[in-house]
């Protein structure tokens, strides 16, 4: 008994002497990662990598020893390779910590790389064990060099605001919350198209020190959606088609719209809820059609028009129905016509109900697509008006 | 020694210079030993000895004994000579409660050394022992390492006699049996088997009796002693005998169909077969409603999680797992970790070994100096090691933790078994991630699933399962549902039917 403790203890400490801790790296030691930009390089053929890097000691504050520096809570620095590897690994010449990948929130690419094609950027973020698959992806118009190193957002580290951003992104449902999950599902489909968030830098922000020059801090938006055909980006959508790209994608519940008075005057705001989006296809002449029947309750809930709830009821229901019905057709039209791209995943809905005729279409199912007929059917009941029956008024 | 022994083994002599010849050879002239000479009646032809010890025997005994030999025999006219008898001389004369002839040498002495007196008494004969301990013993207190809000408050002490007497109190079962041994050649500590007979296996009892037998040791000072030699895994870390101070305990395992062994000069009792489990439970469960005690019985299981796992969790999921902290958090930890030039493993050793020292100093000082040892100790390590920048404030709350989280658990020694396990988990943790971890704690894991205490499974009744078990395991069940003692007990049913208490229906008219 006592040799074989002796051994087991010899074979651990030679095992425990040999293996020298080998996989260790502290917390502290790690070049935290919280948004990536990518762009193509000023050379042919080089890849632009810009990456916001967190420094945690100034990202928190003093939690025990003091630390020191008051600087950025980010420190943003950019390299560029052949490859997108290359890059990462030529930000070890100046960066003094090993970079480190899977707290990243989010992944922006500048348009013209977007549009040259996307398929090594999906591969490589999708093959590396440190990355995650629920990092957001966005395209954005700008310099995403400059986007990343923007300070952006309530939360002390950008990277972290867009993340929030994307998060309740159903708020305003302007902008699609498209992670690497989604992408690499749209990329390897034989029948969906990728759809991304388009994100931007408005002057937005007010600076408290100098209010008098207006808006003029750059902050960053979702603003709609980059359509992609295949692994090139061919186009934008408008927040209002992204909208209805929303009820197909994300199964977006509620929103609001405002609408005209039916008797002319002011706006009324309405919020829908509990939106339901159905995609009905079939088949007829070889050719598919496709009816889209939307339900939908209402509230109102900022009225500007005159008259009692019960007399603009039934045309404001018709008003907001039009509404919905515009965007959805925007959001097909963009689909079937613009781009000829199936993002809206109608191609899954179709060979879901006719798995034998799918098989004849699918090689040419972004041109059978665009001859389809599409009907859109909206139906919305207005179930209150809130606490007003009427519009807030002097007698 | 064998002289010696012969010497033991020798019949009594009726001629009373023999006898003391023989004794005072043996015992020597030890101060404490006392020799009163007495005549018989008065009768100077019958003249007698009492020895006993100073201190342990009680001395108002002896006057009762010499009063009843001396004065009462003459008052009450009796002839010497009718008492020559030893038999005669006990059951006419003696006034004592306990009062037994003695036969050879050897039982005499062990009378005399065990606190009572031997009387011996020319022409009669045999010797008499008269049971006169005395010693004086700590009071009946509450045990101080197994503390309770609700229950009884007292304690064993180190009168083995009224330690069995406090169990007995609560269970006046004419079943329950106390068998009597004697253990060291030299200390010759007296120990008693307790059990109920129909609720403890026969062969467990024999078990427990053939162990007891078996120990061949110079002496037995403390039940410790007693529990290393008859444990069924001697290299492992874990407890497999329970010890309690509290007779409440023993009363309940005596009942569960347990077999307790008590030891003179200790108040700590063992109590054998014993589960991991029954480590996390306490007494407490059981006296407070049965969903406070679910509640806290859960609450020390979590504890217990907590202060094996705790710290080498951190020290793996910080240095090897980041991207298993949410990211607020990781920034969090990284900035407190900013400037501490230590790896996280070594400040989580450091930090241990400190915690260690605290608590074995406050242990060990004298008790006011204690209290000052652990203020000043608390002071460095919470405030000034974080201001210096040794350590993290991350690292002080885990350490912390883990340290309330093993005071928690209601067994001191099994929370020390605990401690000493943390370490090895600690250790490859930090050297190999998740990988050491996990082949440490499976190896933990097998090795109490592999041991045995007393002939039953340490980890049941968890592992093997028993479905019936399991009602006192994790949670505690209202006492009307726990109709049945554990398994390994013979007699099963412990309560009669529907003993679920309602409100009694309006009668009808």
């Amino acid at each position: 008994m006592i040799r074989v403790m002796l051994s087991a203890l010899l074979l651990g400490g030679v095992v425990a002497l040999a293996a020298s801790c080998m996989g260790l790296r502290q917390i502290n030691e790690l070049a935290i990662v919280s948004a990536v930009g990518l762009e193509l390089g000023e050379k042919p053929g080089t890849v632009r990598v810009s990456v916001q890097i967190i420094r945690p000691a100034d990202a928190r504050g003093q939690t025990g020893a003091p630390a020191g520096g008051t600087g950025e809570p980010v420190y943003s620095v950019r390299a560029e390779g052949k490859s997108i590897f290359d890059a990462i690994r030529n930000l070890g010449r100046f960066t003094s910590r090993r970079v480190y990948w899977s707290h990243n929130f989010v992944i922006v690419m500048q348009e013209k790389y977007a549009r040259k094609g996307i398929k090594e950027m999906v591969d490589f973020f999708t093959r590396n064990h440190e990355l995650r698959m629920d990092t957001w992806v966005a395209v954005t118009p700008d310099s995403p060099e400059e986007l990343i190193s923007t300070i952006t957002g309530l939360e002390v580290v950008p990277g972290e605001a867009v993340d929030k951003l994307f998060y309740n992104n159903d708020v305003a449902g302007h902008a699609l919350g498209s992670n690497m999950m989604n992408l690499e599902e749209a990329m390897l489909s034989g029948s969906a198209q990728p759809v991304l968030a388009k994100i931007q830098l408005q002057p937005r922000g007010i600076s408290n020190k100098k209010p008098g020059a207006r808006a003029s801090i750059n902050q960053v938006e979702l603003a709609g959606a980059a359509a992609f055909r295949g692994d090139r980006m061919v186009g934008w959508l408008s927040p209002k088609e992204t909208r209805g790209v929303m009820f197909f994608l994300e199964k977006l519940e509620s929103g609001i719209e405002v609408v005209d008075c039916p008797n002319g005057g002011g706006v009324l705001t309405m919020e829908f809820k509990n939106a339901r989006l159905r995609v009905v296809p079939s088949y007829r002449n070889g050719k598919p059609e496709f009816t889209l029947r939307l339900r939908a309750d209402a509230d109102m809930v900022e009225s500007g028009c005159d008259g009692a709830l019960g007399e603009i009821r039934d045309e404001a229901r018709s008003k907001l129905e039009e509404e919905l019905a515009s965007s959805l057709r925007g959001a097909l039209n963009k689909a079937q016509k613009t781009y000829r791209s199936d993002f809206l995943k109608l191609g899954d809905t179709f060979r879901n109900k006719y798995p034998s005729e799918w098989r004849t279409l699918r090689h040419r199912w972004n041109e059978t697509l665009s001859e389809a007929e599409t009907e859109v059917k909206v139906k919305v009941v207005i179930k209150s008006a809130v606490v007003k029956a009427e519009r807030t008024n002097r007698p | 020694m064998s002289s010696l022994q012969d010497k033991l083994n020798e019949r009594l002599e009726p001629k009373l210079q023999d006898t003391v010849a023989i004794i005072d050879g043996i015992l020597g002239n030890s101060s404490d030993l006392h020799r009163r000479e007495f005549n018989l009646c008065g009768h100077p032809d019958y003249p007698g000895i009492v020895w006993f010890l100073e201190g342990m025997a009680d001395t108002s005994i002896i006057d009762s004994i010499l009063m009843a030999l001396m004065v009462s025999a003459r008052e009450l006219n009796v002839e010497p000579a009718e008492l020559a008898n030893s038999e005669e001389l006990r059951t006419r004369m003696m006034v004592n409660a306990s009062v037994k002839n003695c036969e050879t040498i050897g039982d005499g002495i062990a009378a005399i050394l065990a606190g009572d007196s031997l009387v011996v008494i020319q022409g009669v004969d045999r010797a008499v022992i008269v049971c006169a301990k005395g010693i004086k013993e700590r009071s009946v207190e509450e045990p101080s390492s197994e503390n309770n809000v609700r229950g009884p408050r007292d304690g064993f002490n180190e009168n083995m006699r009224t330690n069995t007497a406090s169990v007995r109190r609560r269970i006046k079962d004419p079943l329950l049996r106390f068998e009597a041994l004697t253990i060291g050649t030299r200390s010759r500590t007296d120990v008693n088997i307790a059990y109920i007979r129909d609720l403890a296996k026969e062969e467990l009892v024999e078990e427990v009796r053939k162990r007891l037998e078996r120990i061949q040791i110079d002496a037995i000072l403390e039940s410790g002693y007693i529990e290393e030699l008859i444990e069924d895994s001697p290299y492992s870390p874990f407890n497999t005998v329970q010890s309690t101070e509290r007779p409440d305990k023993v009363a309940s395992s005596l009942l569960e169909g347990r077999v307790a062994i008590f030891i003179d000069n200790t108040p700590v009792v063992l109590v054998v077969p014993t589960f991991f489990w029954q480590f996390i439970q306490a007494p407490d469960d059981y006296y407070n409603n049965y969903w406070v005690g679910s509640f806290f019985r859960i609450v020390r299981y979590i504890a217990f999680l907590i202060s094996l796992l705790l710290p080498s969790v951190y020290v793996m999921i910080v240095s090897f797992h980041q991207e298993m902290i949410p990211t607020s958090l990781a920034l969090t930890i990284a900035s407190g970790r900013e400037i501490v030039p230590f790896p996280v493993l070594l400040e989580a050793l450091i930090m241990e070994l400190a915690f260690e020292l605290m608590r074995e100093a406050g242990l060990r000082m004298p008790k006011p100096i204690g209290q000052a040892v652990s203020i000043v100790g608390s002071l460095i390590i919470g405030q000034a090691a974080v201001q210096a920048g040794l350590v993290s404030p991350f690292m002080v709350i885990v350490v912390a933790i883990t340290g309330i989280a093993s005071f928690a658990i209601p067994s001191y020694s099994s929370s020390l078994a605990l401690r000493i396990c943390r370490f090895p988990l600690l250790l490859a943790s930090g050297l190999f991630g998740l990988l050491g971890f996990a082949v440490v704690f499976f190896v933990l894991l097998l090795h109490a699933l592999s041991i045995r205490s007393f002939g039953e499974p340490y980890l049941a009744p968890a592992s093997p399962y028993r479905p019936w078990d399991q009602r006192d395991m994790l949670l505690r069940v209202p006492f009307w549902m726990m109709d049945r003692r554990p398994e390994f007990a013979m007699d099963g049913r412990r309560m009669g039917d529907r003993q679920k208490p309602n409100t009694p229906k309006e009668e009808q008219k």
